[in-house]
């Protein structure tokens, strides 16, 4: 028992020494928002704080935290920048939290979906009305990747970096069945069930992979077969979301996945970037991050792109990409600093290296741009379509996958959960 | 009669054996994957061993030295051991006054801490983090360890208070006719008598801090703060992506000071829980 | 004991306030905020002038299908789970407390599961169960048991079981512990007596170790059903609530409605509806175990 004591005393002893060391770096100055109401005195030093979701490992948070923030930390002394990286999804439910303690960092790197919901909840700075000098700084960005910030008459922040899917293929594969990349949609249903099959070890192996079933996996599907979602004015479902050529598009998918052309959603399916990687997957609809990761992790795999295959509509991929905003708690006058230089053509141009696509028109035009492994992707932006930037976007975005999952499943008709799917839609979009 | 013997014991053990192998396969699977090279998840025939010329140190090397996982194995450290040693303190010092002492509303008292058990603690994240921001301890460690040890309060009181008062009583007059005061009961009776019981709901508790994950991901914002578990995390990439190697590495790692503490205070365990679980 | 003096009422209260003033601030201060909020709209739109609205939240939850079936999920993973742990890890015990060699070792290997992360554990068993996983591979192209892969992921129930599986497997060892601590606090005369009177290994087990361990057995229904209630890292890796939402169960689904859709009030809701349903449990299980025998009970 006495040693038992002696363990317990130790432990508590070890705890408290862990504690007076661990106390001392966690007791940093607080983040400078409070400031945000007062104008800046250039003697008092202002830290930014700036959370994104370049993931923790990538070159892109690299190039972020040794070449970007030093350079703009040289350019504007005074001005500290404490970016923070957070996954994805944790970023949003981060960004929501904060929001409700107001505890908002300066600046955000956010996914362009999510711009709606911010507004929404009234914590973004409309940067045009605040900014005298917006028309000339946004006039340097792509006018279609600035559209992702705009809601009404103004804009909740400025184009960040763009990107779209096309498709990826396996090339030997194509080359062995004797088939060509698919360049129409018709090309590619035929392409998607020619691949599927078992390969050399009796293993069943799938045209395409389809890793969801939301608006950013079956858009490409449904514009190029010349369906919509809403109206252009995005007020109402009927008629759009269930028109012919939509409802053509879900039953194409639901046929092809009937016959096990296609897969991917699925809980116990193989992850598409393993899938494509170990050739169980012939062909998938991706973005510019995939070149990296798969050269990382399937270095042998040869592959080619092609852009998306063009149906009755044309040849339509989704636009993706990210804005970067400011909180209406923010110090602004050091933010809109921060966010012109992410902005502008060093940082765009840095940025580019490592793959993210710029929106910077005079980076659009520099040498790095026009070598990079992301040309493809330009040329299918200026067909790529944004998904609808309403607020309820996520609630429609959630409705959708649970009716293309009846569909797909053969509980439901195209046509039936389309119609469902379409009043659903009108109720949601006339809050 | 003895063969009929050896035959029993015989099947207890194989059946003991086997549901030993069944425990510990995802744990081998795990080191073995973390011993592949970091595409070698799906290909095909599946193997569970890594063939000898595919075995690599590379996915450790990774963690050990790039990374800078070494601050969050650290930050895990400083947080569980805090802990588990406050809710110790804390926690046998309400069980004893609960198990020895009769007051008005000891029984509400108990039953409401009881009580709070069932309230799912992930539910609770958004009115602790306004608590949180009002304290001034987010992005601090000291923002995970209170609400930690509030957590486990309930469950370590319960446990200890079932065990001192299985104490006899005898031991308590003893050190007061001597002239001891409570406290000297509470520290020289109750706490060692008592140290099964707290060193069983140690182990517990300590897995508790060091897994925890909702509540250190929404408090903790700088990568030098986080805990192993937020850590682990980033490499689950957004785009179907994720680094197995290193994930299954980083998480063999990560067992190891939970295998310690529970190897260290396991010979308490069938004696503490006992009394603590039986009496309820 | 009386406390007496009020010095002594002093230290009693210096010993009790350390404990109440961290559990108060941190724990209760927060539930009574979580009940308020379930009173009020609190989402997107009106994060910053939120309206009181009554049991509104709780009628939305009640009426809507999702939580239907993440209750209905929750209540059976509950009702499969924590019967097969503490079937099991009571067999388990009983085996490690009959033998005489290599009990701390075994003790140590069973309780292995237990100190495995949620996260790290369901990664695994979702990749085993994988559709062309480890388990299928075994199935189909060792054995030959099956003439193609199993979809062990893809469907509701699929879904479900192998999430059951793996909180039985992971359970097992928290309830050996606690099993075997009660069986060797059953008096060995009682064995032996019952063993003159010729009673074989189940009659003993039933008339005997049952009966003496009944308090651990409501003990560990109660911790256990908690647990079974408190499921979420497990689905939440493993299915996500795929299809369509059709595996969530109330911590889940929870989550998704907070942080995906903004609705904190109607998840506020649903924490206390979670509550009263766990609490009602717990005193119909203190009922039955107190009132009956605990051989008419089991």
């Amino acid at each position: 028992m006495k040693k038992t004591i002696a363990i317990l005393l130790a432990v508590c002893c070890v705890g408290l020494m862990l504690a007076s060391c661990g106390s001392t770096p966690a007791s940093s100055p607080a983040p400078a928002s409070a400031a945000g109401e007062a104008p800046t005195v250039p003697t008092e030093e202002v830290t930014l704080q700036f959370w994104h979701h370049y993931s923790a490992q990538s070159a892109e948070n690299e190039t972020l935290m040794n070449i970007l923030i030093p350079k703009f930390e040289q350019e504007n002394p005074g001005i500290k920048v404490n970016a923070v990286s957070h996954e994805w999804a944790d970023l949003h439910d981060k960004l929501l939290i904060s929001a409700q303690s107001n505890t908002l960092p300066d600046v955000a790197r956010l996914d362009s979906a999510w711009i709606p919901e911010f507004q929404q909840m009234d914590i973004l700075v409309a940067l045009n009305q605040e900014m005298s000098d917006f028309d000339s700084v946004a006039g340097n960005l792509l006018e279609s990747a600035m559209s992702t910030a705009k809601i009404g008459d103004d804009f909740f922040g400025l184009a960040l970096n763009t990107n779209t899917k096309i498709l990826y293929y396996n090339t030997k594969a194509l080359a062995d069945a004797g088939i060509a990349p698919p360049a129409t949609m018709d090309d590619f249903v035929a392409a998607a069930k020619t691949l599927a099959g078992t390969n050399g070890d009796g293993q069943q192996v799938w045209g395409y992979n389809e890793p969801g079933l939301s608006g950013w996996n079956l858009c490409p599907f449904i514009w190029s077969c010349g369906g919509e979602l809403t109206n252009p004015e995005q007020t109402i479902a009927t008629g759009y979301i269930n028109s012919e050529a939509t409802v053509g598009a879900i039953q194409m998918l639901a046929d092809l996945y009937q016959s096990d052309s296609i897969t991917g959603w699925n809980s116990g399916d193989i992850p598409m970037t393993d899938g494509f990687g170990t050739g169980r997957y012939l062909m998938m609809l991706e973005g510019p991050w995939k070149t990296a990761e798969l050269a990382g992790a399937y270095p042998d795999l040869e592959y080619g792109t092609a852009p998306m295959p063009a149906g009755a509509g044309g040849s339509h991929s989704v636009l993706g990409g990210e804005d970067i905003s400011m909180f209406t708690s923010a110090n602004k006058e050091a933010a809109w600093l921060f966010l012109q230089f992410m902005t502008g053509e060093f940082a765009q141009e840095e940025m580019a290296k490592c793959g993210q696509i710029p929106v910077n028109k005079a980076t659009m035009e520099t040498e790095t741009v026009k070598n990079a492994d992301f040309a493809p992707y330009i040329e299918a932006l200026p067909n790529a379509k944004s998904r609808p930037t309403v607020a309820a976007w996520t609630e429609m975005d959630n409705d959708l996958m649970v009716s293309v999952t009846a569909v797909m499943n053969g509980e439901k008709s195209a046509q039936d959960a389309m119609d469902e799917l379409a009043l659903k839609w009108d109720a949601l979009l006339a809050q | 009669m003895k063969a009929k013997k050896v035959i029993a014991l015989s099947v207890k053990y194989l059946l003991l054996l086997l549901g030993a192998i069944i425990s510990t396969l995802p744990m081998l699977y795990m080191i073995s994957t973390a011993l592949k090279p970091n595409g070698a998840l799906y290909v095909f025939p599946p193997r569970f061993f890594p063939s000898a010329d595919e075995i690599t140190l590379e996915n450790f090397g990774y963690i050990l030295n790039k990374g800078g996982f070494l601050i969050n194995f650290w930050n895990s450290i400083i947080v569980s051991v805090i802990t588990v040693a406050i809710a110790a303190l804390v926690s046998s010092a309400l069980a004893f006054v609960l198990a020895r002492f009769r007051f008005v509303g000891k029984k509400l008292l108990f039953g409401f801490i009881i009580l709070t058990m069932i309230i799912p603690g992930t539910t609770m994240i958004v009115p602790q983090y306004e608590l949180a921001v009002g304290l001034g301890v987010v992005n601090k460690l000291m923002g995970l360890i209170p609400f930690y040890v509030a957590w486990v309060i309930p469950f370590s009181t319960f446990m200890i208070k079932g065990f001192i008062e299985n104490i006899p009583k005898e031991f308590d007059e003893a050190v007061y006719i001597d002239g001891g005061s409570l406290y000297t009961v509470y520290f020289r009776v109750a706490l060692p008598l008592a140290s099964p019981a707290i060193a069983s709901v140690t182990i517990f508790n300590f897995l508790t801090a060091w897994e925890e994950f909702p509540w250190a991901n929404t408090v903790i914002n700088d990568d030098a703060k986080r805990t192993l578990p937020i850590a682990i995390s980033g490499f689950f990439g957004q785009h179907q992506f994720t680094q197995w190697g290193y994930v299954f590495a980083l998480s063999a790692l990560s067992l190891i000071p939970v295998l310690l503490i529970f190897v260290m205070f396991q010979k308490y365990f069938v004696s503490g829980i006992q009394a603590g679980g039986v009496k309820g | 004991m009386k406390i007496g003096t009020n010095a002594n009422r002093l230290r009693v209260a210096s010993l009790l306030l350390p404990g109440l003033l961290i559990f108060g601030a941190f724990t209760v201060y927060p539930i009574l905020k979580l009940l308020v909020m379930s009173f009020f709209e609190w989402d997107f739109g009106s994060m910053f002038n939120q309206t009181f609205i009554g049991l509104a939240n709780y009628q939305e939850v009640i009426q809507d299908e999702y939580f239907q079936i993440a209750f209905q999920n929750t209540i059976i993973y509950t009702l499969v789970t924590v019967p097969g742990q503490m079937v099991i890890g009571l067999l388990v015990a009983a085996l490690i407390n009959s033998i005489k060699r290599f009990r701390v070792g075994f003790r140590v290997i069973y309780y292995l599961p237990v100190i495995t992360s949620w996260v790290i554990a369901s990664l695994i068993f979702r990749y085993v169960f994988n559709t062309e996983g480890l388990l299928n591979y075994l199935l189909n192209n060792i054995l030959s048991l099956t003439s193609s892969n199993v979809r062990w992921l893809d469907s509701r129930w699929g879904g479900m079981i192998v999430a059951m599986v793996l909180g039985i497997w992971k359970g097992i060892g928290w309830n050996m512990v606690v099993f075997l601590a009660a069986l060797q606090s059953v008096p060995n005369e009682l064995y032996e007596s019952a063993e003159i009177d010729g009673a074989n290994v189940l009659q003993r087990f039933f008339r005997i170790t049952l009966p003496s361990i009944r308090g651990t057995i409501l003990f560990a229904l109660v911790m256990l059903t908690i647990g079974g209630f408190n499921v979420f890292t497990s689905i939440k890796m493993i299915t996500g609530g795929a299809p369509a939402h059709q595996t969530e169960t109330l911590l889940t689904w929870m989550y998704y409605k907070a942080f995906s859709t903004g609705k904190f009030g109607y998840s506020a809701a649903l924490s206390f509806i979670m509550a009263l349903t766990l609490g009602l449990l717990a005193v119909l299980q203190f009922r039955l175990m107190q009132s009956d025998k605990a051989g008419d009970a089991l």
